[in-house]
């Protein structure tokens, strides 16, 4: 083993005693490229680091939060929006409830995508919303719900094609305002997202590899895009476990674009193009 | 014979280029090729059934920790970064750009360098920026094979011309000798 991966070893060691987090089932490339970044950000070395998550309870909170990834956009990948607009909720139109979960929720964002897709498919009343993440900040940026507008306009044109437009007949187009959800702020630089959308969710900080039992319910769908693939694929399969054990029967588990079960857990969900159903026990 | 490993990055002006390669390696070619190319961020779907019309190889986009197989081409996704793992398998990563680039040359190059040594050639072609430089340098140290397209011919030089100035490129080669090249490695 080199050095440096010897020390990132030692770091995820030390971490995992002398902390509440554990990153060994993390993908050692992606986590050694993050810790990097936290020694530049400080200008420390790795054995300076490893040395002050020993006793520094604080600076490992934030240097958590910088080794946790964050990218998200409004209706990411407008192809897996569509199917969750055609394909997945009007399966529940006659359900009295339908309980979501985001996992590894970030900045909301995508959050705020599915509040919009099931107020527009008249649910949104009957939702029962979780959102959870390791990471304290982010979760304040999703409950306020403000981004930046200058660099994201893809958000408005994932928005046209998710909610205006529809794939399956191009005559059917729905009109629908920005301003009934959002609302652009051009001097401010801000696009945020409107009151009403807001008290839907109750927003959970959780360490997900933990794969602690913390909901009374299970789920009709869960969401969890882009996390799985910071971990390696022992700790991936135990994801699915867990998923797994939080969905109902039939349940739906939206995953990221270029995601996929691999492993043992496989065989116990049914592929379905941009989607997965949990199978009958 | 050991496996082989081929890596090409390109950006602004290496489409054509890239077809020319694909079109020309024979179908039982044995190697597996990666494709980090920068692409328009809109752009997020068809380049994988433009690049198939010409290609005699199978292409796609890895999913994931997908395992990687000989004789194929893999086409690094738009929107994340494309890593190796040890056990020959992919990982992506949405971290943010690396040179306002995502898919990053660098960081596919880096991470291919140390996982496949001296059984990986990494080939630059034409593009508008200094990513794949960096990542060059490191597929020289860890005994990798570097290749690049002479600046001469690229539509645009500034990512030869980088690589060039950063480290020792074993092979300056027109296209059509890159082709013949990658035909006997």
């Amino acid at each position: 083993m080199d050095l440096i991966n010897k020390k990132i070893q030692l770091l995820i060691d030390t971490l995992k005693v002398s902390s509440d987090y554990d990153f060994s089932g993390y993908s050692i490339k992606s986590f050694t490229r993050r810790v990097a970044k936290v020694l530049e950000t400080y200008n420390i070395d790795l054995d300076t680091l490893t040395r002050r998550v020993q006793y520094d309870v604080v600076f490992v909170e934030n240097v958590v939060k910088e080794i946790t990834v964050n990218t998200t956009e409004l209706f990411r990948n407008p192809q897996s929006w569509q199917a969750i607009k055609y394909r997945i909720l009007p399966k529940f139109e006659n359900q009295k409830t339908i309980n979501i979960w985001h996992a590894g929720c970030s900045t909301g964002q995508e959050v705020y995508s599915m509040l919009i897709l099931l107020n527009e498919l008249k649910m949104l009343d009957k939702a029962r919303i979780f959102a959870s993440d390791i990471n304290e900040d982010v979760i304040k940026t999703a409950k306020k719900g403000i981004y930046v507008y200058r660099f994201n306009m893809t958000y408005l044109d994932n928005f046209d094609k998710v909610i205006r437009q529809n794939p399956y007949n191009f005559e059917h187009y729905k009109n629908v305002p920005y301003s009934d959800y959002l609302i652009i702020d051009k001097e401010k630089d801000t696009i945020s997202a409107k009151d009403f959308l807001k008290n839907r969710v109750t927003y959970i900080k959780q360490n997900l590899v933990k794969r602690e039992q913390i909901f009374k319910t299970q789920f009709d769908i869960i969401f969890c895009r882009n996390v799985l693939i910071y971990f390696k694929q022992e700790l991936q399969t135990q994801m699915y476990r867990y998923f797994y054990q939080n969905l109902k029967n039939n349940g739906f588990l939206i995953l990221g674009y270029h995601e996929s079960i691999l492993g043992q857990q496989a065989q116990r969900f049914n592929r379905k193009g941009l989607y997965y159903t949990k199978k009958l026990v | 014979m050991a496996q082989k490993y081929v890596i090409i990055g390109g950006s602004a002006g290496s489409f054509q280029s890239i077809t020319e390669i694909l079109s020309e390696l024979p179908k039982n070619y044995d190697a597996t090729v990666f494709l980090c190319l920068h692409r328009l961020k809109h752009v997020r779907t068809g380049f994988v059934e433009a690049l198939s019309i010409k290609s005699k190889l199978p292409i796609s986009e890895p999913i994931d920790k997908e395992f990687i197989k000989n004789g194929r081409v893999y086409l690094a996704p738009a929107n994340y970064h494309m890593y190796f793992e040890l056990g020959n398998s992919f990982s992506l990563s949405t971290e943010t750009a690396v040179n306002h680039s995502r898919p990053s040359i660098d960081l596919s190059f880096e991470s291919a360098a140390y996982i496949f040594r001296e059984k990986l050639t990494a080939v630059l072609l034409s593009g508008a920026n200094r990513d794949g430089a960096h990542g060059m340098k490191i597929v020289n140290k860890y005994g990798g094979s570097t290749v690049v397209q002479d600046p001469e011919e690229c539509q645009v030089k500034t990512m030869t011309t980088s690589a060039i100035a950063v480290t020792k490129i074993n092979h300056i080669l027109y296209l059509k000798d890159i082709i013949k090249h990658l035909k006997k490695i």
